[in-house]
């Protein structure tokens, strides 16, 4: 009887080399479709956001452009001829005929509100950031 | 067979240097455009793919000098119509059902008819339509609607100071007045978008864009010019012509302390409201208080009086004997009402403006000197106020061989000599300025994107002395204030003041007419002078200035001076913390 002598195939050197090279196979697989799904997300954020600039840019422009508009409307409001018109239409009043001088002492009162770009040069806001700090500080010294 | 392998061999040899050659050829040429000259090329790729547009920078707002806007910008919109989309009548007439309300049109037919008068290319329905209404159609789905944004110039006060302020064009370039002297500052800088375009140029609906330089919006330019007296003197000016029946006329309101020009108005006068370019008449464009000579008169006997007393050759009570008539060099100058008056003083002489005492003091004075004080009072040369077609005036001087002594004569009463209403003031202003002569100026501050620059009042120099100007101012007082019924005169403020009255009065189109030219200069409060007025109003009848000009100063005076919050005396005021 001849007994047939067949060595085993060694089922861990199968695995042991075979399997890893799977491993890293389904691992290089998985970090391509990872980096492709990141890319695409983020092209797809960039595209959204870029969106989202475009729409804030196109609002700014809207409100900046609705500024203006209420910029002219204090203008138009606060002009002489409206000021005339409603004097004479809604107050009824009429030019003065006889003309009276009161002297008071009191201060000059404020000047009407107007949009910041148009303040005058000498209003308090504008003028105390004006000048260098040595100015300032001697204005702070009584009596100088 | 060897032979015939070797001419293949050959053969194949030959092809495949032609190839190779070609090859690095090709290789060569791609390394040339690719490494060597790669700007180039990227450029022409980039302007063939990438057109340009330019974007207008926001123009800047004209302020007066207290900041309210004369002239400022506001966004708008131009509606144009894709013709060809109109050449469907039913698709026209539901979006003409549409805009033509939005933008003015009464009938929408008319727009319709209007539109398909041809079918190609845009045709511009409105330009500059409110913003408000312009985004209504913006957001509109309306067949060959095109809307395209833009700005568009807003008057806040109407038609104040028209010519001062000028216009712009369409393209926003300023064309007249400070709109156009002070272009660059108010026009700012345009700026850059590329857009991707196709292969005939047209803009790519979701192509890339880039802004490649932003535009710098344009600086805002502070007058020294008051909205409250500008509009003040307007409507005088409208009241005078419709009042007296003047052909026109100007008015100058000036701070004498500093030459800052608080009103300037002329009639007649374009109203920016009506703006028409077309208007033969551009004359109307011109601020004619700053470009248009006219001869003084009599209010130039203030200077001549001064130029004496500065000399030290007579005081306000020196006499001459007037005999109604002075001769010289052949000619004979009589007084304006050919009166005779006897002894008469220099007060006198300008209570009454009388010509023949002129004639004795500039004979006194000299021609060297008088023409000397002529020229530093800016007789003769521009007052360099920064606005554009200011002429130099008209003096002939002794060294013009056509000189004569009758020019001496005539010019110490203010003729023969041609001068601006601006020169005028701004010479008499010395007055009221302790003998200084200011520079006048009309912008006080400009702000830029470079930063704010001031302008602050220049003194150009003394001409006379401190002493001198208050003895002028005194007798000029006495002038409104010693004669009785001088219509000048206001309760409350010791005015001084000068008539004048001369022959030809110049129209807006450049004809003289044989006319008056009535003026009138006084200041106010005399102990210290808070404002300056010339009233000049041309006339095609005999005027005098004393008669229409004068009264025009006691109108507006008495509110300018309490505007300003110069009190009156304790005569009128009513109760009394003064």
């Amino acid at each position: 009887m001849v007994a047939l002598h067949r060595p085993a195939l060694p089922a861990s050197r199968t695995f042991a080399t075979q399997w890893p090279a799977r491993l890293l196979l389904v691992a290089a697989i998985s970090l391509l479709v990872a980096i492709a799904v990141l890319k695409v997300n983020q092209f797809s954020r960039a595209t959204s956001t870029s969106y989202e600039i475009n729409a804030l840019t196109a609002q700014r422009a809207d409100k900046l452009a609705q500024n203006h508009e209420l910029e002219a409307e204090v203008a138009r409001l606060s002009s002489l001829a409206r000021v005339d018109i409603e004097a004479r239409t809604r107050l009824r009043m009429e030019p003065a005929t006889r003309k009276l001088y009161i002297g008071i002492n009191q201060p000059v009162p404020d000047r009407q509100s107007l949009p910041t770009r148009f303040l005058p040069p000498d209003h308090p806001k504008a003028a105390l950031s004006e000048g260098p700090l040595w100015k300032h500080l001697l204005d702070v010294i009584p009596f100088f | 067979m060897f032979g015939h392998r070797g001419r293949m061999h050959t053969r194949l040899l030959t092809l495949a240097a032609v190839f190779l050659l070609g090859g690095a050829g090709v290789t060569a040429r791609v390394a040339y455009v690719q490494l060597a000259d790669t700007a180039h090329y990227k450029a022409e790729a980039h302007d063939e793919h990438f057109g340009q547009q330019e974007i207008r920078a926001a123009r800047g707002a004209i302020l007066d000098r207290n900041g309210y806007p004369l002239a400022t910008t506001v966004d708008a919109y131009d509606i144009f119509i894709n013709r060809p989309d109109w050449q469907n009548l039913d698709d026209a007439r539901k979006a003409a059902a549409f805009i033509a309300p939005l933008i003015g049109v009464q009938q929408p037919e008319d727009l319709v008819d209007e539109v398909r008068k041809d079918d190609k290319g845009l045709y511009l329905a409105y330009a500059g339509l409110d913003f408000n209404k312009g985004d209504l159609l913006h957001d509109a789905d309306a067949p060959g609607l095109r809307v395209v944004q833009t700005t568009k110039r807003f008057y806040p006060e109407g038609d104040l100071a028209s010519p001062l302020l000028g216009f712009v064009g369409r393209d926003h370039v300023g064309l007249t007045g400070i709109e156009k002297d002070f272009d660059t500052e108010l026009g700012g800088t345009p700026g850059t978008v590329y857009f991707e375009r196709d292969s005939i140029g047209n803009r790519l609906a979701l192509g890339a864009e880039r802004v490649g330089q932003k535009p710098e919006p344009g600086g805002d330019i502070r007058l020294t010019i008051d909205r409250y007296i500008q509009r003040l003197v307007e409507g005088e000016m409208q009241t005078q012509v419709v009042r007296t029946g003047a052909l026109g006329g100007s008015i100058i309101v000036m701070d004498p302390k500093t030459g800052a020009v608080l009103a300037m108005t002329s009639s007649p006068e374009f109203k920016l409201s009506e703006l028409n370019l077309n208007d033969p008449n551009q004359a109307l464009f011109r601020n004619r208080a700053v470009t248009d000579v006219y001869e003084p008169g009599s209010v130039f006997k203030t200077l001549t009086a001064s130029m004496a007393v500065d000399l030290g050759l007579v005081t306000p009570e020196s006499t001459y004997n007037d005999t109604g008539a002075a001769y010289v060099g052949g000619a004979t100058i009589r007084n304006w009402d050919y009166s005779t008056n006897g002894t008469t003083s220099v007060t006198q002489l300008l209570q009454r403006s009388l010509n023949t005492g002129a004639v004795w003091l500039s004979g006194l004075i000299g021609k060297d000197q008088f023409y000397s004080y002529l020229q530093k009072f800016g007789i003769g040369e521009a007052t360099h106020v920064g606005l554009g077609g200011e002429p130099d005036g008209l003096l002939r001087t002794p060294d013009n061989p056509a000189w004569t002594d009758v020019d001496l004569a005539t010019n110490a009463f203010g003729q023969g000599v041609g001068a601006t209403p601006l020169q005028v003031i701004t010479a008499i202003s010395a007055m009221a300025n302790g003998g200084k002569l200011m520079r006048p100026y009309v912008v006080q501050q400009m702000d830029t994107p470079e930063g704010k620059r001031d302008f602050s009042p220049v003194v150009v120099r003394q001409v006379v002395s401190e002493q001198t100007a208050a003895t002028v101012a005194d007798m000029m007082n006495r002038v409104v204030e010693g004669v009785a019924g001088n219509l000048a005169a206001i309760k409350g403020y010791h005015v001084a003041g000068k008539t004048g009255t001369t022959t030809g009065a110049t129209l807006a189109d450049g004809t003289v007419h044989n006319g008056n030219v009535a003026s009138f200069i006084g200041f106010a409060p005399l102990d210290d002078p808070k404002m300056i007025v010339l009233i000049k109003l041309d006339f095609r009848e005999d005027k005098l200035g004393g008669q229409v000009s004068a009264p025009v100063f006691k109108d507006i005076a008495p509110s300018i001076l309490a505007y300003l919050g110069v009190r009156p005396d304790g005569s009128q005021l009513v109760t009394g913390d003064h």
